[in-house]
């Protein structure tokens, strides 16, 4: 790999991990799912700084390009990734569905509850 | 023995009133709850203003969310029997009698009534293509659960105490009718049809316009496949 195109990449990657590291602090993600975000873009600044790393691991898997191994891995990384948002969602969702009747039937308990009170 | 009507109403302003008149009118001991699946009309007024016995969901939750709301207010109210009945006037009050016999008698755990069996009840026999899909759906139902149904997409259906329970903890959303009877079927509850006359709608629109697409039919055997691998086939005494 060009040198110019490593040291992009390394920027990218720091720019990428002081991002994260700053929503981690504000609280806007949660721990547990910022594990994920941060140890890969540790192994990628350790896979550029390491010389012929990558060129070594692409030559070995046959990539004619190195950088098309980077874009494979991230690109299956990238489907996982959605893979995993997408149980999220249903998961979230069958949660607000029980949410929504239960909050339902409590309201219709209470307004009946209230009016009991007031023919008192 | 507590019998509940279980009615979800989208949009049914021109409808509702009349429906629950009917039910008031048939019997005095008929219970009802009308859920309101976040109409964006004026079902919610009318509802309110004639005192009728209700649930207002918070937010809209499509027509499998919406009865299986019904089905917890049953289990929480302690209720016998619930049956599912259009908002829509489709489905003939004079058959609610039918429809829980064979439940009052233990024959079934779930009785659902079919526009399908008997051709001269039913002055509703519905289009060629809502058939052929019923026919298609009813061909899988056959094939994984050894059963034949001839209305699963039938939404008039009567369900006992321990039915109840299965629906308020778990009921599917998407296509809830197909989908629950095969639940229900692989885990060995008895499942009976019962001829029904059904209306055409008396106005509205229907939940299932979609349903001729080829789109539902796919989802749906998806659906029924996936339940009967999700439940091993087990038999109840």
């Amino acid at each position: 790999m060009q040198l110019p195109l490593r040291i992009a990449l390394i920027i990218v990657t720091i720019i990428y991990l002081f991002l994260i590291l700053k929503a981690i602090k504000n609280k806007k993600i949660q721990i547990s799912y910022s594990i994920f975000w941060i140890i890969t873009g540790f192994i990628l600044i350790i896979a550029l700084l390491i010389p012929n790393a990558i060129e070594n691991i692409s030559n070995l898997l046959g990539f004619e390009l190195s950088v098309n191994m980077i874009f494979c891995c991230t690109i299956f990384l990238s489907f996982y990734l959605i893979f995993c948002l997408n149980t999220l969602v249903a998961k979230e969702n069958k949660k607000n569905i029980a949410l929504i009747q239960e909050l339902s039937i409590l309201k219709k308990r209470v307004d009946e509850l209230e009016r009991k009170q007031e023919e008192k | 023995m507590k019998v509940l009507l279980i009615i979800p109403a989208y949009n049914e302003q021109e409808n509702i009133l009349q429906v629950c008149n009917e039910i008031k009118s048939y019997s005095d001991e008929l219970e009802y709850v009308v859920i309101n699946d976040g109409s964006k009309d004026n079902t919610l007024k009318i509802l309110q203003e004639n005192n009728l016995n209700h649930v207002n969901l918070v937010h809209n939750l499509g027509i499998g969310g919406a009865v299986q709301t019904g089905y917890k207010y049953a289990y929480e109210n302690g209720y016998d029997i619930a049956i599912q009945f259009d908002g829509d006037g489709q489905h003939d009050i004079n058959c609610i009698a039918d429809i829980c016999e064979p439940i009052i008698k233990g024959q079934a755990n779930l009785c659902i009534g079919t526009r399908y069996l008997d051709k001269n009840s039913s002055e509703f026999q519905s289009t060629f293509m809502r058939r052929l899909g019923a026919n298609i759906i009813s061909f899988f139902i056959k094939l994984f659960c050894k059963k034949k149904i001839t209305d699963p997409t039938s939404g008039f259906r009567a369900a006992d105490k321990v039915v109840i329970e299965q629906f308020a903890k778990n009921y599917p959303t998407e296509y809830p009718e197909p989908e629950s009877t095969v639940t229900l079927l692989r885990k060995g509850y008895k499942v009976i049809e019962v001829p029904v006359s059904m209306k055409e709608r008396q106005g509205g629109e229907s939940s299932i316009r979609f349903f001729k697409t080829a789109d539902y039919m796919i989802k749906v055997v998806i659906a029924i496949i996936i339940e009967a691998l999700n439940n091993k086939k087990r038999r109840r005494k």
